[in-house]
């Protein structure tokens, strides 16, 4: 493919999928992977460095501007983030060990239920009667926030902290063995398990990504996976759509957030059931 | 910590590192395919999107060292300063984790303090299991 065309038309592609991802904390390789793959022709391999490039990109460009406006909560992202971290690392060592096929199904029905609660509290803007847990008092998670869609502050608290920790262990183990983001898991256990409002665990998930994605790039990297020519037009593309898309989610309400995320929970489930029954839709 | 700025002085630096080594990395990313345009590149190279079975195409570097030996060839080889760009978006968040450690310390919260250097600790001990930084 001629460069000058497949730079531009590639750098239009992370443009939008950094706006998604900078909205609904993800890395945006979901969306990345089967456009480069599928698309544009781009080898697998040099698709997945390239998306983990754009979960980096994607995190910087976003977790710059919530961190600045209070949405990113710092501390909730780092206590939070050592268990993933942990997580994905013993994963690493289990993949090939554990049968994967069963281990998708499980995460299938898991996701399946959660897009199911999802659905249940589509319209709650924000979590309301909280009561307090004493392992978020004792490590400050906590916060507060402009809204300016509602136009005033919002304070929030962290609930169920030892259940949120476990799922975010959990999810980078899931993310280890199978070699899948995790994004989506993060933002599910602090929005549903931890209860903190939307916003807050999609802008916290995107500065933790990029944590855990910086932790697994240098695989990638080593392996010749990343590809300066690939990886540029999209980290350019994530980084600018990124910033655009965190501009957007500050203005929009939580619910709206909420809601464009469920489709992303829907395909995900699908996605890991399919491949638990042996299909792979990529 | 005022009603319009709710980011405490760590996060401000958190921030600012992240949108900093964003830039820089964008920065150098684009100055490498400026340099690599204008040596002809663009024209000359049509883009090989499969991965070939031995030795690794213009473009994919898989050291550190491979990117410093880059940059000092002369004449010097344009993508090493894009892989630059792309190393310093890699290790920008964990720059970040690192400059915080103090930065929460000067506030007083030895607590997250330790959370970040336990992280910092992680993120390393991942990159050189990794074999990343060889």
């Amino acid at each position: 493919m001629d460069l000058t065309v497949f730079s531009v038309a590639v750098l239009l592609t992370a443009v939008g999928a950094g706006v998604v991802g900078a909205i609904l904390g993800l890395g945006g390789g979901i969306l990345l992977i089967p456009i480069l793959t599928l698309f544009f022709g781009v080898d697998l391999h040099y698709a997945m460095g390239a998306s983990i490039i754009s979960v980096i990109a994607t995190s910087s460009g976003a977790a710059a501007s919530y961190l600045r406006t209070g949405l990113s909560n710092l501390r909730v992202g780092l206590f939070l983030v050592m268990a993933t971290i942990s997580g994905a690392f013993l994963g690493a060592f289990l993949a090939g060990v554990v049968p994967v096929r069963v281990l998708e199904l499980i995460l299938g029905l898991a996701l399946s239920y959660s897009a199911f609660t999802t659905i249940r509290q589509l319209h709650d803007e924000l979590p309301e009667g909280v009561p307090d847990d004493p392992l978020a008092l004792r490590f400050d998670l906590e916060g507060r926030y402009h809204d300016l869609r509602l136009g005033r502050h919002v304070s929030y608290r962290a609930q169920r902290v030892a259940g949120g920790f476990a799922a975010m262990f959990g999810a980078g183990l899931l993310s280890g063995m199978l070699g899948i983001g995790s994004g989506a898991f993060k933002v599910l256990a602090m929005d549903y398990l931890m209860r903190l409002p939307m916003k807050v665990s999609t802008a916290t998930s995107n500065f933790m990504i990029g944590l855990t994605a910086a932790a697994s790039a240098g695989i990638y990297f080593g392996r010749g996976d990343i590809h300066a020519l690939i990886v540029a037009p999209v980290a350019i593309g994530v980084l600018g759509g990124a910033y655009l898309g965190t501009m957007l989610m500050a203005r929009m309400q939580n619910t709206t957030v909420r809601k464009l995320f469920l489709p992303i929970v829907v395909y995900l489930a699908l996605s890991m059931i399919l491949r638990g029954l042996g299909i792979h839709l990529l | 910590m005022s009603q319009d700025h709710p980011a405490s002085p760590v996060e401000l630096l958190v921030a600012r590192t992240l949108l900093t080594g964003g830039l820089v990395g964008i920065a150098l990313i684009l100055l490498g395919l400026g340099l690599y345009a204008g040596h002809g590149g663009f024209h000359q190279h049509v883009l090989q999107l499969s991965r070939p079975a031995g030795g690794n195409p213009p473009g994919v570097f898989v050291s550190v060292r491979q990117v410093v030996d880059g940059l000092r060839h002369r004449p010097l080889d344009p993508l090493a300063v894009t892989a630059l760009g792309l190393l310093l978006l890699m290790v920008t968040p964990i720059i970040a984790v690192a400059l915080s450690i103090p930065a929460f310390l000067r506030a007083g919260d030895r607590r997250y303090a330790t959370i970040a250097a336990i992280v910092l600790t992680m993120l390393v001990v991942s990159l050189i299991a990794a074999g990343g930084v060889h």
